[in-house]
């Protein structure tokens, strides 16, 4: 008896998470691919006119405000990348250091637990031109220094790409940490011995081990860009004008203030193409490493 | 702090000590450069919180000085109060006390709903011979990955159609929803190295699928329920956008009330009511992030690499 139920047990106690994964996540996302080629406004309508069933993408890519919105996730990208370069910089330093590692790990990495609604509406205040930052550079003297990056649509980007970084930069700096930590003590002594220099070690022997945390750091920052929306609204709300969008913004606009499903749902449906397209490396890196660690187990 | 958040001193770190034991007790000119690296560094990523705290204990006629980094010539909780009890956002104006308890509301099923799921179903598919447990991680693995925007339309007409939408129980639900794949792989990446010998063992002892989970899994997995835990802690509070399409009207978490009361700010805008207000809605992660470090550094390497 007892062990018939343990064969069946396990099968239902699987039933919610499958269920869960069939209707939310399956289901959902074909819904919403469906709905993309529909000309659904409001409320959903089912029929698709064959004649025209790329329409909602059609003018999507022809809408200027979309086209922004990604030339502004390819800056974001870039411009957050330095975020997983400095990470490595000072995960090296602690590294090399040791003194004060817990202390300076405990000071990068708090931005992480502060939500990006509060992290857009602190740094907004820092680039509040008559009482922020730049107003503090004036009264130093530097008359000229400009700060005030959020009211011109050319630097707003930039505004949100500092606060970003703040906010991601303990985020990278802990998984090189873990990453440097993992790296065989005897390279260090080794280098030592022969009188390795400190560039060619790092620049010949270290980033070149690391090169998977890299490239999963790369890979976790572009998942995170493509989804980049709370910090963008508690900044600029997507301005001056609609400089700073995003495709999450756009597609949530579509949906919520132009109440237009099929056309939010086009946009979400290209989001989720960027993400399998970076997603996709990230597969093959966990397979690759699979099989390396069932090698080194034989 | 520092003891807390020391959370692997590495075999490592731990041996290099011991063969160079003089090299680290004199300072070099490197190691001081390194220092003040890492200090300006450091400098950088507290400023905001510094700058934040400041404003919220001046007064708005201080503010208007300009100097941001000054500390408070008369320190006062004005803007504290207002931004507890008295601030506005959209037509109410009741401060972002009510958020804070609709977050809290929202927290504890999400929390709950969310490490029963993951739990069982990481357990089930670790432990138990599930003849499609691979496929199943696999798209597990997927789904964590998913933008939310290409589910939350769907989510909107289905919570609709229940009769949860606008309720705390359509955020809760949806948060477990969310989190289900990446706590699911967790749960299964910890309980996978659980020996057959006990399952076996403990099936002879006719133990069922149930009785074990709750009287040999639960007791043993304390540690990864704490990194669990904490991770939901942090990203639930911090959650705006689940809040923002789910919570309707009159359930908004207190990012949603911030948020409102920040942006939507018209006329005289009071800076040290708004910095303490996003202070307010800081400081519960925050607390759990300076208590609980060592944790929340597993939780988020664990969320991100083995995810």
């Amino acid at each position: 008896m007892a062990l018939r139920w343990s064969k069946v047990s396990p099968r239902l106690a699987l039933i919610p998470a499958l269920t869960v994964t069939l209707v939310a996540f399956a289901g959902a996302i074909g819904w919403t691919i469906w709905m993309s080629f529909t000309r659904s406004r409001r409320f959903p309508d089912y029929a698709i006119d064959h004649t025209l069933w790329a329409r909602q993408y059609e003018r999507l890519f022809s809408d200027g405000v979309w086209v922004t919105s990604l030339k502004n996730v390819v800056v974001l990208a870039i411009g957050s990348a330095l975020a997983i370069v400095l990470g490595f910089i000072l995960a090296a330093m602690i590294e090399k250091e040791k003194r004060g590692e817990g202390f300076f790990r405990t000071i990068f990495l708090y931005p992480l637990a502060v939500s990006l609604i509060v992290t857009g509406i602190v740094w907004r205040w820092m680039f509040n031109p008559a009482l922020g930052i730049q107003n503090f550079l004036h009264q130093l003297g530097w008359e000229s220094a400009n700060f005030n990056w959020l009211a011109d649509p050319a630097t707003a980007i930039y505004g949100i790409i500092l606060a970003s970084i703040w906010h991601g930069l303990g985020f990278y700096m802990a998984l090189m940490l873990a990453g440097l930590k993992s790296i065989n003590t005897e390279i260090w002594s080794a280098a030592k011995l022969d009188g390795v220099s400190f560039w060619r070690l790092y620049v010949e022997i270290i980033i070149p081990m690391l090169k998977f945390t890299f490239l999963t750091c790369a890979i976790l920052l572009s998942l995170g860009v493509v989804k980049t929306y709370d910090i963008v609204l508690a900044m600029t709300n997507g301005g001056p004008g609609t400089s700073t969008w995003t495709p999450a913004y756009f597609a949530i606009n579509a949906y919520s203030t132009r109440s237009n499903i099929g056309y939010a749902s086009a946009a979400a449906v290209i989001m989720l193409l960027i993400t399998v397209a970076v997603f996709l490396p990230l597969m093959a890196i966990t397979a690759w490493q699979a099989r390396r660690r069932e090698a080194a187990a034989i | 702090m520092s003891s807390a958040l020391a959370y692997e001193a590495s075999p490592a770190a731990r041996s290099s000590n011991r063969v160079y034991p003089r090299r680290r007790r004199r300072v070099k000119g490197a190691s001081i450069a390194i220092i003040v690296f890492l200090a300006m560094c450091a400098a950088f990523v507290s400023i905001p919180l510094y700058v934040v705290i400041v404003t919220s204990f001046k007064t708005m006629d201080q503010i208007a000085l300009g100097e941001i980094f000054s500390l408070p010539t008369t320190w006062t909780l004005e803007g504290w109060w207002k931004a507890w009890a008295e601030v506005c956002s959209g037509m109410t104006c009741e401060g972002v006390r009510h958020g804070f308890f609709v977050s809290l509301a929202i927290l504890f099923p999400s929390l709950f709903l969310s490490i029963a799921l993951a739990s069982v179903t990481g357990y089930a598919l670790a432990l138990w011979n599930v003849r499609w447990a691979g496929p199943f991680l696999f798209v597990l693995f997927m789904c964590a990955f998913v933008p939310f925007q290409i589910i939350m339309i769907p989510l909107v007409a289905l919570t609709a159609s229940i009769g949860i939408y606008g309720s705390i129980w359509a955020i809760a639900i949806v948060h477990a929803v969310l989190a289900m794949p990446l706590l699911t792989l967790i749960f299964r990446n910890f309980y996978k190295d659980v020996p057959p010998e006990i399952i076996n063992a403990a099936i002879m002892d006719s133990g069922s699928f149930w009785r074990i989970f709750a009287e040999i899994i639960l007791p043993m997995s304390g540690n990864i329920m704490i990194v669990v835990l904490i991770l939901m802690i942090t990203s639930v509070w911090n959650d705006f956008l689940i809040g923002l399409t789910f919570g309707g009207m009159g359930n908004q978490p207190m990012t949603v009330i911030l948020a409102n009361t920040v942006i939507t700010e018209r006329g005289e805008v009071h800076y040290n009511v708004d910095m303490a207000a996003a202070l307010l809605t800081a400081i519960p992660p925050l607390v759990v992030y300076f208590g609980l470090g060592k944790f929340f550094v597993q939780g988020i390497t664990a969320g991100a690499i083995k995810g």
